[in-house]
C-alpha cells in the first residue's frame, strides 16, 4: 500500500497541531539523569559561580530554550552566581536574551549576579584557555566591559572558581568540555542537550565525567517538574506523545503492508 | 549621533501594532517571522519561489550575522584592543598569521596560507592527544571494569567487546571473530535504534516549537 | 603543546598560553575567508546575472543589511540587528530543521521494514525509546520507560562507548601521524 508523502506530512502536522490545542495533561515522569542535573546544581551553596555555555545554533531553539529557561531558573533560585557565553556565533545573541530574561524574574544585577561574556570561536583552545585564565580568553564581557572590573568576573581566574559548568548544546561540544576541562582539569560537568544528541553522552553519565544529562524537550518538562515552573517543555508532551504514536503507527503500517506483499509474492511463485 | 539611530527608527515604527487574523493585535516582526516560517513550510508541498526567496535570505542573514559578532567579540576585543591600545606587539603574529589566511584567494601566494593551517591543525593534534587518551579511552575502559559485577555488568562488557571486534579489520571477519562481530552489530543496531527514537524525538520537538510559535504568537488559539 | 602537558615548565607554559590564544583569533579569519567566498560566488552570480540571480541578490542584501546594522548600532538589547535575528534568522532557521519531522515520518514509513534480524533489532529498539520517552507509554504499560531506560543506560550506552574507544584511538593515531609529519592531507599534500 502506497500511501502519498503529503498525506503522512498532514497527519503528522494533525498529530502535533491538535494536542496542543485540545491539552489532554499527560502525566510525565522524571528520569535519573535529569534529576542529577537538579542535584548537582542543587547542592551547591549559595553564591557559589556556575558557568553556562550556549553551544548551539538558532535552528534548535525549541529545544535548548525549555531546557536553558528551566536550569537557569533554578541557578538564580538557589542564589548562584553565573556567568555565561557562546561557543557557536548563533548562540550569542540566544545566550544573552535568555540569561537576561530569567536574571529579572529573579531580579539579578548585572555584573554583580551574572556576566554574559559573549562569543568565543575555536572552541578547544578557549575551553582550555579558561583552565588558565578567564581574563585572557575574555578581556571584556559583550557589552565591552572589562571582565577585570566586573564585580563578579573579577574574582574568577579559572575553573577553580567555577563549581560547575553546564553546556547546553545540539551538536559534540560537550564532548570538548568532557575532553578539555572535565579530564585535565577535573571540572564538574552537566550537560543539556538536544534529544538527536542525547544518546551519544550516556558512556559519560556511566563513568562519571559527566555529572547529569537533560535530553530535548522531554529533558526539559523534566526539569521543569523538578523546580515546580511549568514551562515550554510540559506544554509540548501531549503534543510530542501524540506524534510518537503517529510514527509508530505508519511504520507499523509500512510493515504490514512490506509483509503482505512478500506474502503474495511468494503464493505467486510456489 | 542622530543619523546612526535610522534603523532603530524603521524598528519602531514596524513594532507598531497590527490586527492579526483572529482580530487580536500583533506586532509586526510576529507576522514577518510567521510568513517567513509558512515560506519554509511550503516547502513540503514543492520547492517554490517562496521557499527558495526564505532560504537565500536566511543564508545571507546568518553570514551577515556571523560577519558581527566574530568582528565584535573576537578580532576587536582579543586582537585590536591588546594590539593598538595597549601595545602588546606579540599579538602582530596571530594578526599577521589570519591575514594570510585572505591569501588563499591569491593561486600564486595561496601556499602562504598554510602556515596558519599548519599552526591550528598541529596544535589541535598536540593537545588532543592526552585528552583523547584520558577522557575517551582510560576513563572509559575503566568505567566498563568497574560494573563487571552484575547481569548489567556483563551485558556492557559483551556490547563493549563484541562492538570493538566489529571494528577490528585487520583481520577478516570469519569463524569465532566474524560471529563476534556479528553480535557487535547487534548491539551497535541497539545504539542505532535508540538514536533513530531520539532523533525523530528531536525533529518532533522543533515542529511543536514552531507550531506553538504559529498557533500561539501569531494566531493566538493557544497561550 | 604536547610537551607542555608533561612538563610543565614555565617557558612552555608560557607558549602554551599563547598559542591557545592565537588560535582563537586564526580560527576566526579563516571563518571569515569563507565569508569572503561566500561574497564573491554570489556577486559573481549576480553581475554575469545568472539564472536565479534575484536570490543570490536577496542573500547578498541580508548579508549586507545585518553588517550595516550590526556595526552602526550595535548587537545589544531593542537594537535592529537583534531584532532581524530573533524575527527572520532565528525563526527560519528553526523552520528549516523542523522540516525534518516530516521527512523522518515519511522515511520511517517507506524504509524501517524488519527486513532482517539487525532491522528488526534497529526498529524494535526505536521503537521501545520512542514510546518510552513520552508521557503515553508509561499510560500504555509502566515497562515501556523502564525498558527504554535499561536499554539507553547499558547495551546501547556500551555499543556507544565502543565507537568512542574507537574514536579515540583513531584521534591519537591521526594526531601522531599529524606531528610526525606523515598525515600532511590538510596542506592539500597526498
Amino acid at each position: 500500500m502506497r500511501i502519498d508523502r503529503r498525506i503522512i506530512f498532514v497527519l503528522i502536522a494533525f498529530s502535533v497541531a491538535i494536542p496542543l490545542i485540545f491539552k489532554i495533561g499527560l502525566p510525565n515522569r522524571v528520569t535519573k539523569e535529569v534529576r542529577m542535573v537538579y542535584d548537582a546544581i542543587d547542592e551547591l551553596e549559595r553564591e557559589e559561580v556556575v558557568l553556562v555555555s550556549f553551544d548551539h545554533e538558532a535552528s534548535s531553539l525549541p529545544e535548548i530554550k525549555p531546557m536553558a529557561d528551566a536550569i537557569l531558573r533554578h541557578c538564580f533560585s538557589k542564589d548562584l552566581k553565573v556567568i555565561s557565553f557562546a561557543l557557536l556565533a548563533e548562540g550569542t545573541a540566544i545566550g544573552d536574551q535568555i540569561l537576561r530574561d530569567i536574571a529579572a524574574e529573579y531580579e539579578k544585577r548585572y555584573g554583580e549576579d551574572y556576566v554574559y561574556l559573549g562569543f568565543r570561536p575555536q572552541y578547544t583552545a578557549a575551553i582550555l584557555g579558561l583552565g588558565e585564565d578567564l581574563h585572557r580568553v575574555f578581556p571584556e564581557d559583550y557589552r565591552g566591559i572589562s571582565t577585570s572590573e566586573l564585580p563578579l568576573t573579577k574574582k574568577i581566574k579559572n575553573y577553580n572558581d567555577i563549581s560547575l559548568v553546564i553546556s547546553i548544546a545540539d551538536g559534540d561540544l560537550p564532548s570538548y568540555w568532557i575532553n578539555y576541562a572535565e579530564a585535565r582539569y577535573h571540572q564538574r560537568l552537566a550537560i543539556a542537550v538536544t534529544a538527536v544528541m542525547a544518546t551519544t553522552y550516556y558512556p559519560y553519565l556511566s563513568s562519571g565525567q559527566i555529572k547529569g544529562l537533560v535530553g530535548g524537550l522531554k529533558g526539559a518538562a523534566e526539569y521543569e517538574i523538578l523546580i515546580g515552573k511549568p514551562g515550554m517543555g510540559g506544554k509540548g508532551m501531549d503534543a510530542q506523545s501524540i506524534a510518537h504514536l503517529v510514527i509508530l503507527f505508519l511504520v507499523a503500517l509500512g510493515n504490514v503492508s512490506y509483509f503482505l506483499g512478500r506474502r503474495n509474492n511468494s503464493k505467486g511463485t510456489g | 549621533m542622530s543619523h546612526i539611530f535610522w534603523a532603530e527608527e524603521i524598528i519602531q515604527k514596524a513594532q507598531v501594532e497590527t490586527t492579526c487574523a483572529t482580530g487580536r493585535k500583533m506586532e509586526i516582526g510576529t507576522l514577518i517571522s510567521a510568513l517567513l516560517t509558512l515560506f519554509v513550510f511550503s516547502f513540503l508541498y514543492k520547492d517554490n519561489p517562496f521557499y527558495k526567496f526564505a532560504e537565500h535570505l536566511l543564508v545571507g542573514v546568518s553570514v551577515g550575522y556571523f560577519v558581527v559578532v566574530a568582528i565584535n567579540t573576537t578580532v576587536l576585543p582579543k586582537l585590536f584592543l591588546p594590539l593598538f591600545k595597549q601595545g602588546n606587539l606579540l599579538y602582530l603574529i596571530p594578526g599577521f598569521l589570519g591575514f594570510i589566511m585572505f591569501l588563499r584567494f591569491s593561486p600564486r601566494l595561496s601556499w602562504i596560507s598554510r602556515i596558519s593551517l599548519a599552526l591550528i591543525i598541529g596544535a589541535g593534534a598536540g593537545v588532543s592527544i592526552p585528552a583523547f587518551m584520558q577522557a575517551q579511552i582510560l576513563t572509559q575502559m575503566k568505567a566498563s571494569m568497574l560494573s563487571f559485577t552484575s547481569f548489567e555488568g556483563i551485558v556492557v562488557m559483551a556490547a563493549l567487546c563484541t562492538t570493538l571486534m566489529y571494528f577490528f579489520f585487520s583481520k577478516e571477519h570469519k569463524g569465532w571473530l566474524g560471529r563476534t562481530a556479528r553480535v557487535g552489530t547487534w548491539f551497535l543496531m541497539i545504539f542505532f535504534g535508540a538514536t533513530f527514537g531520539y532523533t525523530v524525538m528531536s525533529r518532533i520537538s522543533l515542529l511543536i516549537g514552531r507550531f506553538q510559535f504559529l498557533l500561539g504568537d501569531f494566531l493566538h488559539i493557544i497561550d | 603543546m604536547l610537551v607542555q602537558f608533561f612538563i610543565p615548565h614555565r617557558s612552555f607554559i608560557f607558549a602554551y598560553e599563547n598559542v591557545l590564544d592565537w588560535m582563537q583569533i586564526i580560527y576566526v579569519f579563516t571563518l571569515l575567508v569563507g565569508v569572503a567566498n561566500y561574497i564573491k560566488i554570489n556577486s559573481k552570480k549576480v553581475s554575469t546575472k545568472i539564472k536565479g540571480w534575484g536570490y543570490n541578490l536577496v542573500a547578498l542584501s541580508g548579508l549586507l543589511v545585518m553588517v550595516i546594522l550590526g556595526f552602526a548600532q550595535g548587537t545589544g538589547e531593542d537594537t535592529p540587528f537583534l531584532w532581524m535575528f530573533n524575527h527572520i534568522q532565528a525563526p527560519m532557521q528553526a523552520t528549516m530543521f523542523s522540516l525534518l519531522a516530516f521527512f523522518v515520518a515519511s522515511a520511517a514509513y517507506r524504509g524501517f521494514r524488519a527486513r532482517s534480524k539487525e532491522a528488526t533489532i534497529l526498529l524494535l529498539t526505536a521503537a521501545v525509546v520512542m514510546l518510552g520517552r513520552v508521557p503515553i507509554g508509561n499510560m500504555i504499560h509502566s515497562s515501556i520507560p523502564d525498558l527504554a531506560n535499561w536499554i539507553l543506560n547499558f547495551p546501547s550506552m556500551a555499543a556507544r562507548r565502543g565507537i568512542l574507544i574507537g574514536i579515540g584511538l583513531g584521534t591519537i593515531s591521526t594526531s601522531l601521524r599529524i606531528i610526525l609529519g606523515i598525515e600532511r592531507t590538510y596542506l592539500g599534500r597526498e
